[in-house]
């Protein structure tokens, strides 16, 4: 009987190899371990989901305005959406696996922690969320759904609903100066003209914050019916 | 561990394909990050490549169905395709654990 040549061997190695390759797709497929695959030739691939509704539903939760955050019941982060990326000031890709509990402050943890364990739909919790400039994020988290063992969540960062009051604190500061100029003004009548229009200007603009606070009251109390 | 598969204290380069946060997809990255603890503690790495955003991606490591984990470092490169629930199979083929 002839040697069996080095390159035989090579090549037999290589067909064991990709037999074993194609024997694990196979069984990863017959066993319902894999729900997509791609397709096409070479570089052009296309990734094809089994549910076909799937990806619209992604691309919503990529593109929409508030985060949206998928971790498991001991908080890792499994996926997170671009918006949730940007809040942070993190790259989406330090996000995968990291834990949720180490972007929030300290004082919130324990309570994030407990939120997360009971799970009960359509609960929420606010806590401030740390930034990686350091900076301090006010948000809600809202359990939007909780299945196999994943907390879905949206995220909602609370400072524009904080900004009516801050505007309101600062018109507030400009009554008082401008109320202090009034009376240094005195005689002064081009100089209370223009102090008046401005006074004029400013509750002009206090009156647009208050219904402003007041259509966003309506629709809170709406929402909590 | 199997003397092919480098020394204990070798840094781990894992790379899991995932198409979003399907369901096979999530699934497989919260199995391997358990497995990753429990047996390679701080001396891992997993890049998460997501292929819904850049299918292209897929011809570097030929990949054809996800999810799929690739190992790339210690040499040599393994695949693993499915979701990694069948935790023993799965450490197998990463040679974490020798096939009885």
């Amino acid at each position: 009987m002839e040697p069996i040549s080095s390159d035989f061997e090579k090549e037999l190695e290589s067909l064991r190899e990709k037999l074993a390759e194609a024997e694990d797709v196979r069984r990863a497929i017959t066993r319902g371990e894999v729900d997509a695959f791609v397709v096409g030739p070479g570089g052009s691939g296309r990734v094809l989901l089994l549910a076909n509704a799937y990806q619209r539903y992604r691309q919503l939760v990529e593109r929409m305005q508030q985060g949206a955050v998928t971790a498991t019941a001991n908080g890792h982060i499994l996926f997170a959406n671009q918006r949730f990326s940007e809040m942070l000031g993190v790259p989406l890709a330090q996000l995968y696996t990291a834990p949720l509990e180490s972007y929030v402050s300290v004082s919130d943890r324990a309570r994030l922690s407990a939120f997360l364990m009971v799970s009960a739909r359509d609960s929420h919790i606010e806590v401030e969320l740390n930034r990686r400039d350091g900076a301090n994020i006010p948000a809600r988290l809202s359990l939007a759904s909780f299945a196999d063992g994943y907390a879905s969540l949206l995220v909602t960062d609370l400072r524009p609903m904080q900004w009516p009051s801050v505007a309101v604190d600062a018109l507030d500061s400009i009554r008082t100066s401008l109320e202090k100029l009034n009376h240094s003004l005195a005689g002064d009548t081009p100089g209370r003209d223009a102090l008046r229009s401005i006074s004029d200007e400013i509750n002009g603009l206090a009156r647009m914050i208050d219904e402003m606070i007041d259509v966003e009251g309506r629709a809170e109390r709406k929402g909590s019916l | 561990m199997n003397p092919a598969n480098g020394t204990a204290g070798d840094k781990w380069n894992l790379r899991l394909y995932t198409a979003g946060q399907s369901p096979k997809s999530l699934a497989a990255l919260d199995n391997l990050k358990r497995m990753c603890e429990q047996h390679l503690p701080g001396r891992y790495t997993i890049e998460v490549v997501d292929l819904l955003k850049n299918p292209r991606l897929a011809k570097d490591d030929q990949i054809v169905a996800i999810p799929t984990l690739v190992r790339k470092l210690p040499e040599p490169l393994r695949r693993i395709v499915g979701d990694l629930s069948d935790t023993e199979r799965a450490l197998v083929g990463m040679q974490l654990k020798q096939q009885k």
